[in-house]
């Protein structure tokens, strides 16, 4: 009554598990798909650290509930470099220290992820992400660098 | 974190959701985008028994600009409004007003219909709505009413809409001879909540004001218009000056026998602040 | 060839980051654990009330409910929490954990434990509270104010005690009579929140059979957690073991064991199981315990001459509903450095500590040092003003100067060394350039520059002897090196973010001359870490674990070129070590060389030292590993000055931050990559209690910040883009390695330069700035106090 399967597209591969209407797709993919690399840090869509892409666009998982991606497609941090290397955000974060506890960093790769996808840049690829640790430097240089290397690369 | 049990049912139709919210001795919580119900849910301040997700319903989503009207259907995506390219030529005020709303990634799941029912105080949209003259259309099993958006908001997250009532779409007038612009003071950043917004429509001729509309949003449980400001703007200049126009848009959105937080008198002179700002920066652009 | 491998110096991005950002992190809420159950807290929803019923009656009857303890089952199985560092008179001296009586909204009075998340929020829903409420007393005046309702048994006039530090009230009062100029004015630092990206959260598994209690917790400081734990609940040192997995940021707020904490792992010894509980952010702003928190009246006297003559400060503390572990800590903290890098003829500051009915109050970065530098510095630029002075001149003018360390100031504390005139010039250097053209007339615009020392390696044994602070200073690693020649290390201190395991890898490495990834550092587990009550707390973590480790290094260098030595049949000055930058331990490439070619790898070294082999007496000690515990004869004191350059909006009060220079003496510097990056997380933090952040309640003494919709953190659009962060090196002359902290450096400063540029911008409200955060409502209403209109500036 209270709940129901629900498949969902994960990074390229298709898991069925069971959800109660309830529980937000940030919940279900952290428990019963446990992948917990998409990170609760307010519930509220206020710090964007849960970030994953549905069906391509950038949501707050903690805002979606599970049962709504039912039959849809879910990219999350865990998706983004593949089994292989880092991806050019991946190693911008790195190279320019913009993390530091690493919370908020799952969200904020999802969306930089999909500014890269749109031809990198996106103005604004920060709002909606907080980062209590590294006062943001590190992470506006990681933009700047990641859309930098995009360009060198096309 | 994690709300209540409920039920949820996703019909594909207007006349399921209708059926759905049909549920007597239960409460029903309407899913739009579900940027603002979903953190209600999981922390427990809504407790509904079921929950009917409008967002496979087909119909109730896209844009229409016609001759006279534009009509937005209720699950119309903030992102679209904001990226429409038909709707940022016949009302950019609400495309940009769209844009000011939260973050990017709240845009793509958050709805036009559903800010205006979360009806919170200092929200952009609903402001614009009561500028622009919007008719909200609400349906039911009982029919078809449409009500003014001027009275649709009946105070802080409260609406008219009846419990078996769905917003379906909201109908806004072409603006004619009115330009309007939308502007807000934020908590922080770009990307705060709103403290107090402004939309202004005018009308100028010769660099005076013709006619003037004004709607603060902030001050008060819901954005209210100041006809008494807009009276007063009539043949001024655009470009000012204009003094005691703070004054005046504190004191008609503060007067007495009103509601609204504690701070209201700060947030109205800012709708103030704003007010004239926004009257200097029309007059720079238009060379005076 | 050793030169290769210079590692102190070098800007290394963490290596677990790789992890992070893969999305591999293993925080509290991450780890898997077989049958946990899950925990939920029964709150009280007022500030104030007798516990007169707890009846779980319905929740236990519930088929998902595992256990509920009630402040009566509590009672039974727990001790109260002890403190630590307590003021003169405190009337408390430990914080219970089962309550009968609720001083804050958001306490916890019982845990609920049942099969899932949502089950156990049901089934705390489900308990019957009955309470008697008892008048609030939401705020310091009201505690004081006559016939205040008492909070805390025994706390006459809600005075949990008090401490007065410097020179004596006669040497105060002389060098107030002889000034010039007296500035003396009110201040408040309003309580905040730390917000950690990760709230708190505990996973307790007990085994009845072995009696073992392995407890994983978002900690900063492990072993004070099992030294607490052991007390509460009744337990042996070693029945209790506490692993901190990755956290996700603390900034102080996760240092002490909470009684919440505490209700989880009672609940898990009581079932005999695994119970976790992982916090979520309502519960974070309501339960949690908050910074700051502090108000003062302070003077300061100045000579015609521009000369300090007295600092001297009254501070209230509100301390909230308990004193805490540390107590009044942070705000004798600001006693202790209310005179910063000045010179005065006297300086003084007396400690209030007063109980409310909320949230208790703690450590916060910067932990009482930025209270500190607000204070001073406004009344410095107050005093500058009335002066007619330039403030920078008047700063100059009274800098200890570099020919004057060490210098003890009058609260006694001992400046090591450092240029405290250099960092400030550089700083003002740095923030000088033109106003932008395209500035709109409503908008006024300046720059203010402001200097802080920052007290580092908090250790010394004999200081938190002196104090009373019954806490272990000294700070303890093991070096190892493996038998296959790879290198660890261990270390009490513990990694929060701010990459303290690659800093200490990097002084493991350049000590050994190895490459850096033969380096793992080990942290956070109380049963493999050198015990360390402080942990990283207070700048400490890399003076103290680093100086310990350049010690550790050093002797365990020293005995593996003897052994390779004895090998190649050389003494050991004769035997050179070369290691190739990409070898591994055993390759040819990592090897000692004697005479005529002869060689001994790494990696054969240390298997040779691990069976013995080779030692030159058979007294000579085996296994390849070096314990040092250092105790540093005295702190260090890093130091630095902000400049910023804030445009203020006449007509909405705004202040924007539009530059932000920042110049740092923290000795010498590991990695600068992380140095960089815990100044300006440190900044962005002290930003937004400049700007934003506070604390609130209602008139009931009712959380008001509930979530980041009411309390907002700075996002990366409020940092400006013109944010420099510098740093000058004097190598700190009491810690191996030269090191000094700077943790909390960045955040020390920026209230004080922020409010300073705005009274720099419009010094017609420069009188008012003395209570934060600056909100645009805030500096409106002084704007308009002032007589500056909304239009102000509009023509």
């Amino acid at each position: 009554m209270s709940a129901r399967t629900v498949t969902v597209r994960v990074n390229g591969v298709v898991r069925t598990e069971e959800s109660e209407h309830h529980t937000t797709l940030a919940e279900h993919l952290r428990t019963a798909l446990r992948l917990t690399g998409t990170h609760i840090g307010c519930g509220s869509g206020d710090c964007g650290a849960c970030v994953v892409l549905l069906d391509g666009e950038p949501v707050c998982s903690c805002l979606v509930l599970a049962v709504q991606a039912d039959g849809r497609e879910v990219t999350t941090v865990e998706g983004l470099a593949g089994g292989g290397g880092l991806t050019r955000e991946q190693r911008a974060l790195i190279e320019e220290h913009g993390l530091q506890c690493g919370f908020c960093t799952p969200g904020l790769l999802v969306r930089m992820a999909h500014a890269a996808g749109r031809g990198g840049g996106e103005e604004g690829v920060l709002a909606g992400h907080l980062c209590r640790c590294t006062g943001y430097v590190g992470i506006r240089a990681a933009v700047r660098r990641s859309a930098g290397d995009a360009g060198a690369g096309r | 974190m994690s709300a209540v049990a409920f039920d949820y049912t996703a019909p594909t139709t207007l006349d399921g959701a209708l059926g759905a919210l049909d549920a007597p001795g239960r409460t029903v919580a309407l899913l739009a985008g579900g940027q603002s119900l979903v953190p209600l849910l999981t922390s427990r301040q809504v407790r509904p028994d079921v929950v009917v997700d409008l967002n496979g319903v087909a119909g109730l989503a896209g844009i229409g600009i016609g001759a006279d009207r534009v009509r937005i259907g209720a699950m119309t995506r903030l992102r679209e409004v904001e990226r429409h390219r038909g709707l940022a030529a016949a009302l950019p005020v609400l495309a940009s007003a769209a844009a000011a709303v939260a973050h990017p990634h709240i845009r793509v799941r958050s709805t036009l219909g559903g800010s205006l029912c979360h009806a919170a105080p200092a929200a952009e949209l609903p402001a614009v709505a009561l500028a622009l003259g919007a008719q909200v259309v609400l349906r039911s099993a009982r029919g078809v009413r449409s009500v003014p958006a001027g009275r649709f908001a009946t105070g802080a997250g409260t609406t008219v809409r009846a419990p078996d009532e769905v917003v379906t779409e909201i109908v806004f007038p072409r603006t004619g001879p009115f330009t309007y612009e939308f502007s807000e003071l934020c908590t922080r950043g770009s990307t705060g909540y709103p403290v107090a917004g402004v939309c202004l429509g005018l009308r100028a001729d010769g660099g005076l004001v013709r006619a003037a509309r004004v709607v603060v949003a902030g001050c008060g449980p819901v954005p209210v218009r100041l006809p008494g400001v807009e009276a007063a703007l009539v043949g001024r200049a655009v470009a000012g000056p204009h003094p005691g126009l703070v004054a005046s848009v504190v004191a008609e959105a503060t007067r007495p026998g009103s509601t609204g937080p504690e701070d209201r008198e700060y947030r109205a002179e800012v709708a103030g602040v704003l007010l004239v700002r926004a009257l200097a920066a029309r007059a720079g652009r238009e060379g005076r | 060839m050793t030169g290769e491998h210079r590692h102190i110096g070098r800007p290394v991005p963490p290596r677990h980051h790789e992890r992070l950002v893969r999305g591999g992190g293993r925080f509290l809420a991450d780890l898997r654990a077989a049958d946990v159950l899950h925990a939920a807290f029964v709150r009280s929803p007022l500030a104030h009330a007798a516990v007169a019923g707890f009846d779980a009656t319905a929740a236990r009857r519930d088929p998902r409910c595992a256990l509920v303890l009630g402040p009566d089952d509590l009672a039974g199985r727990t001790a109260a929490i002890p403190t630590v560092w307590r003021l003169p008179g405190q009337p408390q001296e430990s914080i219970p954990v089962a309550v009968h009586t609720a001083r804050y909204a958001g306490q916890p009075l019982g845990i609920v434990v049942a099969r899932t998340p949502t089950a156990a929020l049901d089934l705390a829903e489900a308990v019957r509270l009955d309470l008697a409420p008892l008048p609030p007393v939401p705020t310091v005046a009201d505690a004081l104010a006559e016939h205040a309702p008492p909070v805390v048994p025994g706390a006459a006039g809600n005075e949990a005690g008090r401490i007065r530090f410097g020179s004596p009230a006669e040497e105060i009062a002389a060098a107030l009579a002889r000034a010039a100029v007296v500035v003396e004015r009110e201040f408040t630092l309003p309580r905040v929140h730390h917000s950690p990206l990760e709230p708190r959260g505990v996973l307790a598994a007990y085994e009845a059979g072995t009696g073992l209690l392995t407890v994983h917790a978002s900690s900063q400081s492990p072993h004070a957690m099992r030294q607490d734990l052991c007390a509460v609940l009744g337990l042996r040192a070693d029945q209790v073991r506490v692993i901190a997995p990755d956290v996700g940021g603390s900034f102080g707020s996760k240092v002490f064991l909470y009684p919440d904490e505490a209700m989880v792992c009672a609940a898990a010894v009581a079932l005999g199981g695994a119970v976790r509980w992982v916090e979520s952010r309502a519960e974070n702003f309501t339960g949690a315990y908050q910074g700051r928190a502090q108000q003062a009246t302070a003077r300061l006297a100045v000579s015609g001459e521009g000369r300090f003559l007295a600092f001297d400060a009254d501070l209230l503390a509100d301390l909230g509903a308990y004193a805490t572990q540390a107590g009044a800590g942070p705000h004798q903290v600001t006693a202790l450095t209310l005179q910063g890098p000045y010179h005065a003829d006297a300086a003084a500051a007396t400690v209030r500590g007063v109980y409310t009915t909320r949230v208790p109050t703690g450590a916060y970065r910067g932990y009482g040092m930025q209270e500190a530098a607000f204070i001073r510095e406004r009344l410095v630029d107050e005093a500058a003003r009335e002066l007619g002075l330039s403030p920078v001149e008047l700063r100059l003018r009274n800098l200890i100067r570099p020919q004057d360390l060490p210098h003890t100031t009058h609260t006694g504390l001992t400046y090591d060394s450092g240029d405290y005139g250099a960092v400030l010039r550089r700083a003002a250097a740095l923030a000088e350039r033109p106003p932008p053209p395209d500035d709109p007339p409503w908008v006024r615009r300046a720059t203010a520059v402001v200097a802080a020392v920052e007290i580092s390696a908090f250790a010394p044994t004999a200081l938190l002897e002196a104090f009373g602070i019954a806490w272990s200073g000294w700070e303890g690693v093991r070096l190892r090196i493996n038998h296959d020649g790879t290198v660890t290390v261990h270390s009490g201190v513990i990694a929060v973010g701010q990459g303290i395991e690659t800093s200490l890898a990097q002084i493991a490495a350049e000590g050994l001359g190895v490459p850096l990834d033969w380096v793992r550092v080990e942290l956070g587990d109380t049963d493999t870490a050198p015990h360390s009550d402080l942990s990283a707390q207070a700048s400490r973590a890399l003076t103290l674990a680093g100086g310990a480790l350049v010690i550790a290094a050093r002797q365990l260098a020293g005995r593996m070129r003897a052994l390779a030595a004895g090998f190649l049949k050389a003494e050991p000055e004769q035997v050179t070590l070369r290691i190739a930058a990409t070898a591994d331990p055993s390759s040819p490439e990592a090897a000692f060389h004697g005479a005529g070619g002869a060689r001994i790898t790494w990696r054969e070294t240390a298997h040779r030292g691990y069976r013995g082999w080779g030692r030159a007496h058979r007294t000579d000690r085996i296994r390849l590993e070096e314990s040092v515990d250092f105790d540093p004869p005295q702190l260090t004191f890093a130091h630095g000055a902000h400049a910023a350059e804030v445009a203020v909006d006449l007509g909405t009060g705004r202040v924007e931050v539009t530059g932000y220079w920042a110049v740092h003496d923290s000795g010498v510097l590991v990695n600068p990559l992380i140095a960089h990056g815990q100044i300006t997380g440190g900044i962005a933090q002290g930003l937004g209690q400049a700007l934003t952040e506070e604390a609130r309640v209602d008139g009931a003494g009712l959380p008001v910040t509930r979530s980041f919709r009411e309390y907002t953190l700075p996002a990366a659009q409020d940092i400006p883009e013109d944010l420099v962060v510098e740093h000058l090196c004097t190598p700190s002359t009491v810690i191996p390695g030269g090191f000094k902290g700077l943790g909390e450096g960045g955040a020390i400063l920026p209230p004080a330069a922020v409010a300073c540029a705005v009274a720099a911008a419009v010094p017609e409200i420069a009188h008012t700035l003395t209570s934060l955060p600056l909100t645009p409502s805030r500096v409106r209403a002084a704007l308009r106090a002032a007589g500056i209109t909304a239009e102000g500036g509009i023509r």
